[in-house]
């Protein structure tokens, strides 16, 4: 399938379509998977945001085109112009917050079928990490009446977060044994490092010692 | 806000059993749908075959992002200290858990220094070029671990790393005069000053270097 403002790869890539109400967490999900950092900050997208993902499996590299949609309706999802996204898979996250979201997922799940049929698509329940939940897991129900996948996941806490992108790789390969392996660490470049470099970089480094982390905490690594 | 949680509602949801897990995690109750593509089973190369593990820890890890002047998280995952075999060149590399992509992965240079973080004992930084996207992009990086102990087996390791790069790399022509130096006067002084002058040389050299940093940081530290 040909893709607009993309570069081709020449290992297999699928287009995920990403769809679910506003505020869900979409983008911190696609953002956490990019470059690792938890957005904490709610900026609601606007139509429709690509990011190329690449994971390494058993069966080589594969990409995900993640097309990230906007939740809220004044912004254009799914149910506007861009209404003819033809994803070859789709995540449905809804809050498990905010039980609305999950109200939605109907209405999500039948926007995307009318695009896409036959796809494998995942629902996410986001957010587990929050203590007082709307919507417990026994609530959810949706998956199973109209056969999707369901990953309670939190893109805070990492918990389940790979779970969607190995889900829908298995499907698409249809291969239930495929797994991500260790990416190649190539050998880095030897670097020259002139005197003026240096000093920038320690300056740099001082400044960057004052400032606290984001989760400052002593939650455990798992 | 979505995220919004209706404090009417909370009574209600903690009287509910707590079941916060479905009965099977992984249970498949996906459609069956025809696979769009066939892979093969591919060699899987980490790329640390020819490396011995220096240290190998749990850690959480940052980079600081200059224009927001702010950490932020770059993932969390084992971060390693490899040799390689042949060639003796030690770098750090970091995997993500789960995913198992490369959060970090730069040469461990004799330039390179370990500093405190805030006075957290559990977190330190460093700067490097870092190729972990396969491209040199200079980063600032914290790194956090679960314990003290954890973070100072890191910073130990580093240290002792850098140390030997050093040496082995030739001693500078300063460094060169003051062992002499150092060698004369051990030779020309008593048995008690012999000791004292030869701990306390290498340790005015390391001196003149934290007057120097000391300095940068004032520098960098104008808001």
């Amino acid at each position: 399938m040909a893709l607009p403002n993309q570069q081709t790869v020449e290992y297999p890539s699928f287009k995920l379509v990403i769809v679910g109400d506003g505020g869900t967490g979409k983008t911190t999900f696609v953002k956490r998977h990019l470059t690792g950092e938890f957005e904490k900050k709610y900026e609601p997208t606007i139509g429709v945001e690509v990011h190329p993902l690449d994971f390494f499996t058993n069966c080589g590299k594969i990409r995900f085109y993640c097309w990230d949609t906007a939740g809220q309706e004044k912004f254009g999802g799914l149910r506007d112009d861009t209404s003819n996204i033809h994803g070859q898979c789709a995540i449905i996250m809804f809050d498990v917050t905010a039980r609305l979201t999950y109200k939605n997922v109907p209405t999500w799940h039948r926007d995307l079928c009318r695009v896409c049929e036959n796809i494998p698509i995942v629902l996410c329940g986001n957010k587990v990490d929050v203590k007082n939940r709307q919507v417990k897991a026994k609530q959810v129900t949706f998956h199973r009446k109209k056969n999707l996948q369901y990953y309670e996941i939190s893109a805070k806490s990492n918990y389940n977060f790979e779970k969607p992108f190995l889900y829908l790789a298995r499907k698409l390969a249809g291969d239930p044994n495929l797994h991500f392996v260790e990416s190649p660490a190539l050998a880095p470049p030897e670097v020259q490092i002139d005197l003026a470099a240096q000093q920038q970089h320690e300056a740099e480094l001082a400044a960057a010692a004052s400032q606290p982390l984001p989760d400052d905490d002593d939650e455990a690594f798992d | 806000m979505a995220s919004t949680t209706e404090p009417t509602t909370l009574k209600r949801e903690e009287e509910e059993e707590e079941d916060s897990k479905p009965a099977a995690d992984d249970e498949d109750t996906g459609a069956q749908v025809a696979p769009i593509v066939k892979l093969q089973e591919v060699a899987v190369t980490t790329g640390e075959e020819n490396e011995d593990v220096l240290l190998d820890l749990k850690s959480k890890l940052y980079r600081f992002d200059k224009e927001g002047n702010q950490w932020k998280e770059r993932g969390v995952g084992t971060v390693k200290l490899l040799k390689h075999k042949e060639t003796g060149k030690v770098r750090l590399v970091m995997r993500q858990n789960k995913t198992l992509k490369i959060c970090a992965n730069h040469l461990v240079l004799p330039t390179m220094t370990v500093q405190e973080h805030q006075g957290n004992d559990k977190s330190c930084v460093w700067h490097a070029a870092d190729f972990a996207d396969g491209e040199l992009k200079e980063e600032t990086f914290c790194i956090r671990f679960a314990s003290v102990e954890n973070c100072k087996a890191f910073k130990d390791k580093i240290e002792e790393i850098t140390e030997s790069l050093a040496k082995d790399s030739g001693e500078s022509e300063e460094a060169k005069t003051a062992a002499s130096l150092i060698e004369k006067l051990s030779v020309e002084g008593k048995d008690k000053e012999e000791k004292k002058e030869a701990e306390e040389a290498p340790l005015a050299s390391e001196g003149k270097k934290d007057d120097d940093e000391k300095q940068e940081e004032k520098s960098g530290d104008g808001k």
